[in-house]
This record gives C-alpha cells, sequence and structure tokens, in this order.
C-alpha cells in the first residue's frame, strides 16, 4: 500500500485562511496524504486557476492529475501508490456516504464559494495572484461554469439555493448519525471518506463568513466539529508549519519553478479567532467527555 | 525666336509610364505665328515651330549637362487626391522638393518624391510634372504632383511559406487602404497552418501623424502555437502590439499580452507542468538592423548585424511576467572571386533572465528561451542563435523526461519524443560557409550553387540556479558541432538547401542526425 521509497509532492493552490491549501477540492487529497502518514512536499501552482487538473501528485516521473480517472486518490491507489480504502471498499454504506459527500456537499461548498459573500472566497483562493485583467476574465468565465455546473439560472436561484441547503442539511444529520462519537467514520480507521469530509467541515468552518448559511447548519452538529478538531490536531496541527513552504507575494518562482511560491499559515481575522476560542472549550469539553468515556 | 532668359522646358516625372515627357515652353510671339497663316504657310509654321523647339530643347540639355541651372521652386500643386489628405503628400515631398536649388536637383528630388508617394500603397499612379513658375517671378517652377488613388478594398488569399518552422500556413487577409486619408492601411488577417497554428489578427498603420514624422501601427491578434510533441506545451498568445518608433535601421516596439501556456496531453515534464498557466506580459522591444550585403539570400560580400533587446514586466502589477532578453547576430561575407565564390563567416549569441526580487532562484518563461536546430540556414537568418545544421526541429538543448504513465491509454503516441525539449537560457552559435557556383552553366544561370559548411552552437540553462554551475570549461565540453557540404536553390520565395551534414559531437538527448537533410530559409 505505501511505497516507501518514493518522493511525493502534492502541487495545489494556495495556502489561506490558515488551511494548508485553501481550495476545497486540493484539501482533501492533503489530508489523504496525512492520514496514510506518507512524506510529502507540498507546492502551490498560482497562475493556473481555471485548470481542473490540480490537484495533481508527483512520484517519480508519474503524476495523478484530479482530472482522470476518478481523481487523484483513485489514481494514487490504482498505481498502488497509498490505498486506504482498501477494506471499506465492499460496504455499501461507505460507497453511499462518501457519494453524498462529494455530490451533495460539495455542490453546496461550490454554491458557498461562487455565489454567497460576493465570490471572495473565490477571489481569495483562485485569483488573488493573478494580474487584474486576466483574474477579473477568469473569474467571471469560472463563476458561469459554476452557475452551469449547479444548475442555476435566472429563475430558479431561489429553488436550487433552497434545494441545495436542504441537501447540505440532511447530509450533516446523516453523518452525524453515523458518526456518533467515533473517531472515525468505518473501521476505527481513516479512508477516502473521512479525508474529503475532514476537509469539507475545515474548509467550511476557516473559509467561510460567519454569515454563511451552511457553516450555521454545520455548527448544530457538535460530534462532526470535535471529529473535525480530533483529526486536526493529531493528523494536520503537529506538521503544517514545517509542511507549508515560505510565500514570496512578489515573486513567481520557487525554488523548484516559476509557478510555486509557498506560504506560511496567515494569521486568523478576529472573528476566526473568537470562533477558535469558542470551538476551544467546545472541544476541551469534548476531550473531558472522551476521557471519561475511556476510563469506563 | 528666343526662349525667354532662364526658363526652362516642362520636366514630366511619370511612375506610371517610366518615360519622360518633354514639352518645351513656347513663348506668345510663337503663338502668335501659329495662330497665322494659311494652310501652306501652316505648315511652313509648324516645320519651323519644330525646329525651333529641338534648337530650345537642344540648348537646354546642353545647359543642363555643362552648369547646374538655378530654380526655385514657388508652388507644389497637388490633384487628384479626392480622399488622401493633402497635407500627408505635402509632409513628405515639400522639403524635399522646396530644398532642390537646381534644376537637375529638383529633378533628382522629384524622383525621390514619386517613391515616397509609391511607398505609400494607396495610389495607382503618381505623377510629378516640373512646371514654369510664374512669368513674373523668372528662376522658379512649379511642382504639379497628380496621384491616382487606389481602390480602398482589397484582398489576399494564398498559402504562404513559413520555412523557419517548415509549415504552411493558409491565411485569408482583407485591406482597407486610405479610409481616412491619412495614409492608413486596415488590415484583417486570418492564417491556419498545418500543425494547428491558429493566427487572427488586425491592425492599422499610418506613414505619419500629426507632428509624429515617422510610421506608427497598431495591431490587436490571437496566435495559437502548438508544440505538444516537441515541448508538451501549447500557448495562446492574445494582445496588443504597438510600433512606436521605426527608422531606417531602428524599431521600437510595445506588446502587452496576455499568454497561457496549457498541455491538453497531460504529458508534460516537470518544468513544463510548472509553467502552465496565465501570464501578463507588457514589455519594450528595441531591434537594430544593418545589411550591407550584396544579397541577403547569397552574400558574397559585406557584413550584417543585428541587436534585439526585450524587456518585458514594464506593467504596474508585479506579478506580470519579467525578463531580459538579448541576441546579437553577426555576418560577414568575402568574395573569393573564381567560380562567384564567397566566405561566409557568422557569430550569434543571445540570453535571457528573469528580473525582479529573487531573481536569481527564479526560472526564464519556457516559449521565451532559446531553441535550435537546423531547419534554416545560419548564412541568411538574422534571428538569434537559432541555426545549426544536422539537428531536428528543438533537437539541441536541454531536455527533461516526460510524464511515464502505467495507463497504456494516457501514454503519448509512439511516434512523439520521451522528453520535452525546454530550450536554454544562454545560446551561442558560430558558422562558417564556402559557397560556390556549379561547373553548369544551366545551373549557374538558375542560381544553383553549392556550399561547403562548418557549424558550432551551445545552449545552457542559467536560471533555476543553473549558473552557479556553469562554467567555461563546461560551456567548452557542451558545444554541439556539425559539418557538411550541399546544393543551394534559390526560388522566388524561398532559399532550400539539401545538404549531407555529419554531426561531430552532440549531448545526451539531442536528436543530431548525419545524413541527407533539407532547410529553408526566406
Amino acid at each position: 500500500m505505501e511505497d516507501e521509497g518514493q518522493s511525493l509532492t502534492l502541487v495545489a493552490r494556495k495556502s489561506f485562511f490558515g488551511l494548508p491549501t485553501a481550495c476545497p477540492v486540493c484539501l482533501p487529497v492533503y489530508i489523504y496524504l496525512k492520514f496514510s502518514r506518507i512524506p510529502f512536499s507540498l507546492e502551490f501552482n498560482l497562475l493556473y486557476p481555471d485548470s481542473d487538473q490540480i490537484p495533481f501528485v508527483e512520484y517519480d516521473y508519474s503524476v495523478a492529475y484530479n482530472n482522470e480517472k476518478g481523481g487523484v486518490i483513485q489514481k494514487l491507489k490504482e498505481d498502488g501508490v497509498v490505498d486506504l480504502d482498501s477494506e471499506v471498499m465492499s460496504i455499501p454504506e461507505w460507497l453511499s456516504m462518501k457519494a453524498m459527500v462529494e455530490s451533495w456537499l460539495a455542490d453546496a461548498i461550490m454554491y458557498e464559494i461562487w455565489f454567497g459573500s460576493d465570490a471572495k472566497p473565490a477571489n481569495k483562493i483562485y485569483f488573488s495572484d493573478v494580474p487584474w485583467p486576466i483574474g477579473k476574465v477568469l473569474f467571471l468565465k469560472r463563476a458561469h461554469f459554476a452557475k452551469q455546473l449547479l444548475g442555476i439560472t435566472s429563475g430558479n436561484v431561489e429553488r436550487r439555493e433552497e434545494e441545495i441547503y436542504r441537501r447540505a442539511e440532511l447530509a450533516y444529520a446523516a453523518l452525524s448519525s453515523r458518526l456518533g462519537e467515533q473517531k472515525f467514520f468505518f473501521e476505527n480507521r481513516p479512508t477516502s471518506l473521512d479525508a474529503i469530509f475532514l476537509a469539507h467541515v475545515l474548509f467550511t468552518l476557516h473559509a467561510l463568513p460567519e454569515t454563511s448559511v451552511l457553516k450555521s447548519k454545520l455548527l448544530a452538529h457538535s460530534n462532526l466539529l470535535s471529529y473535525a478538531e480530533n483529526l486536526r490536531l493529531e493528523f494536520l496541527d503537529a506538521s503544517t508549519s514545517s509542511a507549508v513552504p515560505q510565500l514570496d507575494p512578489s515573486s513567481s518562482t520557487s525554488t523548484r519553478g516559476p509557478t510555486y511560491w509557498s506560504s506560511k499559515p496567515k494569521g486568523k481575522t478576529k472573528r476566526e479567532k473568537t470562533w477558535e476560542e469558542k470551538k476551544f472549550k467546545r472541544g476541551a469539553n469534548q476531550a473531558k467527555f472522551t476521557t471519561d468515556m475511556l476510563s469506563l | 525666336m528666343e526662349a525667354p532668359a532662364q526658363s526652362f522646358p516642362d520636366y514630366n516625372e511619370s511612375s506610371s509610364n517610366g518615360n519622360k515627357d518633354q514639352s518645351e515652353e513656347i513663348g506668345q510671339d510663337e503663338v502668335d505665328e501659329y495662330e497665322n497663316g494659311g494652310e501652306e504657310s501652316n505648315s511652313l509654321n509648324a516645320e519651323s515651330g519644330l525646329r525651333t523647339d529641338r534648337d530650345v530643347l537642344g540648348s537646354f540639355f546642353r545647359r543642363l549637362s555643362t552648369e547646374q541651372v538655378p530654380v526655385r521652386v514657388h508652388d507644389i500643386i497637388i490633384q487628384g487626391n479626392n480622399k488622401t489628405k493633402s497635407s500627408l503628400i505635402e509632409s513628405l515631398v515639400d522639403e524635399i522638393l522646396r530644398n532642390a536649388t537646381s534644376v537637375q536637383q529638383l529633378a533628382g528630388a522629384a524622383r525621390y518624391a514619386t517613391m515616397q508617394l509609391e511607398n505609400l500603397d494607396i495610389f495607382d499612379s503618381v505623377i510629378i510634372t516640373l512646371d514654369a513658375g510664374p512669368r513674373e517671378l523668372p528662376g522658379t517652377a512649379n511642382v504639379v504632383i497628380v496621384v491616382s488613388e487606389k481602390n480602398p478594398l482589397s484582398g489576399d488569399f494564398g498559402i504562404y511559406t513559413k520555412p523557419e518552422v517548415k509549415s504552411w500556413t493558409l491565411e485569408a487577409a482583407l485591406k482597407g487602404k486610405n479610409l481616412f486619408g491619412y495614409g492608413d492601411i486596415w488590415d484583417t488577417l486570418v492564417g491556419y497552418g498545418w500543425g494547428q497554428s491558429l493566427e487572427l489578427s488586425t491592425g492599422v498603420s499610418v506613414p505619419r501623424f500629426k507632428s509624429i514624422s515617422y510610421p506608427l501601427s497598431a495591431r490587436i491578434s490571437l496566435l495559437s502555437q502548438d508544440w505538444l510533441k516537441l515541448s508538451s506545451y501549447k500557448e495562446q498568445v492574445m494582445g496588443l502590439s504597438l510600433g512606436l518608433f521605426s527608422s531606417g535601421n531602428h524599431n521600437v516596439s510595445y506588446n502587452l499580452n496576455w499568454r497561457t501556456l496549457t498541455d491538453p496531453s497531460q504529458m508534460a515534464s516537470p518544468e513544463v507542468r510548472r509553467q502552465l498557466g496565465h501570464r501578463l506580459s507588457s514589455g519594450l522591444k528595441y531591434a537594430f538592423k544593418i545589411d550591407q550585403r550584396d544579397s541577403p539570400l547569397r552574400p558574397t560580400r559585406g557584413f550584417a548585424f543585428a541587436s534585439t533587446t526585450h524587456i518585458c514586466g514594464l506593467y504596474p502589477d508585479i506579478r506580470s511576467l519579467r525578463f531580459v532578453r538579448q541576441e546579437v547576430d553577426l555576418r560577414y561575407a568575402i568574395p573569393l572571386g573564381l567560380y562567384r565564390a564567397s566566405l561566409n563567416f557568422g557569430i550569434s549569441a543571445g540570453f535571457i533572465f528573469p528580473w525582479g526580487d529573487g531573481f536569481l532562484n527564479k526560472s526564464s518563461y519556457i516559449p521565451e528561451r532559446f531553441f535550435m536546430d537546423g531547419t534554416a540556414s545560419p548564412v541568411c537568418s538574422l534571428k538569434g542563435p537559432t541555426s545549426i545544421f544536422g539537428f531536428k526541429p528543438r533537437g539541441l538543448g536541454p531536455a527533461e523526461p516526460k510524464r511515464v504513465s502505467r495507463d497504456d491509454s494516457i501514454n503519448a503516441n509512439s511516434d512523439s519524443s520521451s522528453v520535452d525539449h525546454i530550450g536554454g537560457d544562454l545560446a551561442l552559435t558560430c558558422f562558417a560557409d564556402l559557397s560556390f557556383d556549379l561547373p553548369l552553366k544551366v545551373l549557374q544561370n538558375a542560381g544553383i550553387h553549392g556550399h561547403i559548411f562548418a557549424c558550432a552552437g551551445n545552449l545552457s540553462k542559467l536560471t533555476d540556479n543553473a549558473y552557479k554551475e556553469l562554467s567555461l570549461q563546461k560551456l567548452r565540453n557542451t558545444f554541439r558541432t556539425s559539418a557538411g557540404f550541399g546544393l543551394i536553390v534559390p526560388t522566388r520565395l524561398f532559399r532550400m538547401e539539401a545538404n549531407y551534414c555529419y554531426v561531430v559531437r552532440q549531448q545526451e538527448h539531442d536528436s543530431g542526425k548525419t545524413g541527407i537533410q533539407f532547410s529553408f530559409s526566406s
């Protein structure tokens, strides 16, 4: 399953919102590799915001692209680089939960990025490093594409919005019920479902504003929040500052190549800190509850 | 009958028939003589008039051949310009005509003025007539310029060669000439090339604009180039180009482009993969060229020098593309006499380097790097260090392995290379070429001649800290060399060469090939 001799490089979109990569498509791959405990380096592509090839993982002279055969994670499984799903692939509930996260929750994130909050998250994630007229044109092009993907027209905006949020609420309820107080969703071990959902939760909590409807629906499920917090502390926080390279905003190149910059996680906003404080208090209570449970 | 003092016959300069009409000024007495008298006396008078004309003309030309006949231009009269602004014509010819102080100088100035007006490409014909000035102002002349304006709309359609890249393009162009009367030429061009290259552009040029006395031009274009097979990328360039200054040897232009690199094949090497995306380039280009060779396609004497400097990054946004690119060419031809033999030497060099914060660690933009091959003759081309015989297209220089996939459906086509040619930041080429006529008369008449040549070239990487490992020793050791002989067939459109090349030295991943090769230069 794991090839310890290979050196992996994940090329993703830039770091922002305190996340190692701010892109909701790139973050699951990052977390999946973290779950696998395989050492890998992280590089950013800042000049190709409309590419569906990103994220991609390089290993030796091979590449697993996002737009090929089920995506990066699937390609890594097929090439025998890393496979966390071998024991759960035959579980129907796992498959259906994963499909639900990859469709309903992904649509909800896409809606929030492009059509909520004046599309500020989208601008920050994809276009903040592209020179002005190009960034503006590409933004309009991508927003139009997102509209088509979500099936939104001028006549059905409200209906589609209601439908998207309703499905997200149903998904959260189902996932919360399935998770309970477990550490992972299935078999007490991380799978790609955990990677994808954890990325969704972290993105929703860190990147979306306080007024986000999706965020408010997620906050209603405390076990999902503690699940995310625990996994973040265990798999991401310990090595976040060393894994994320240094960002030079005035340079278009890194030591590796011309389009790759590195980034320190940016300081969190006051609003985020307030949310973080609340989360810590809630998490502390949760941790105490868990410890008490373990001692039983 | 005497011709008035200091008068001279009309001198008519025409571009449409090339003949010089010569008319003689006739005095009032002579007119009276023609009008009076009977038929017999008329015929006698006509004969007498002709003799007079010949005498006056003869006297005039004797004066021209022996002395400077002083004259001053009194008035310049322009006729036939229904649309063209008189100010445009005057600005081109006024000074040169009024500076003439003799009839001889005025005749020469008239020829030059004709050429200037023809070069505007907006007239079917230009006729300049030198007429006597007012009687009360002896020693003066009037210049009458009669133009015939062209049809404003014209079109071209055809197949054009681009020998340097061994490709052909199908092009259609629509031109609008002199639409606003300023000698403005508008054109729209659509070109489609074999190998899926596409060009769509529209532009305008004016010979002069208000107080600016040199040509100005502007062009908007969309260009798509496919280098997937050799370098795993396609480039789209959409932008604006402004010709700011052009005179003789100098040319300054500004370019603002949106450049996009993509890899639809998803087989690119890491170096190319890291450069995929969108960039804004804004830069000034200065080109200087002087070519004193007797022929650009078969130079036998003289020298040529060309230099192009491109500074990119002149944009307030620091995220735009930034680099400095310089290339120089020097050519020298020495005639040897026998069989029109001549020895041609040449050296070309160039470099590209990014600038801005952290430039030492940056990589240069691949499409702007230097690439070398043997598709064009180094003797003819003055386009930087690009030519060395014996190598396939982009077949020399740094290369990186392409992506390897275990999936057969993703793998590259069997006929494409397994490496990406990524070009170099520092390029040097030099050559020596001995050309000579062949003994057969029929070949000499057709311009077909032979040559023996030797070439050398080097293409190295400087960026990404590669300059730290560069040394003179390493440069010397990585020079590629080739030699050979061949036949040169000049055609109306281009110069074709059939050469036998022997690659003396090449490096790993170079595509040098010993054998018969064809190259084309235009």
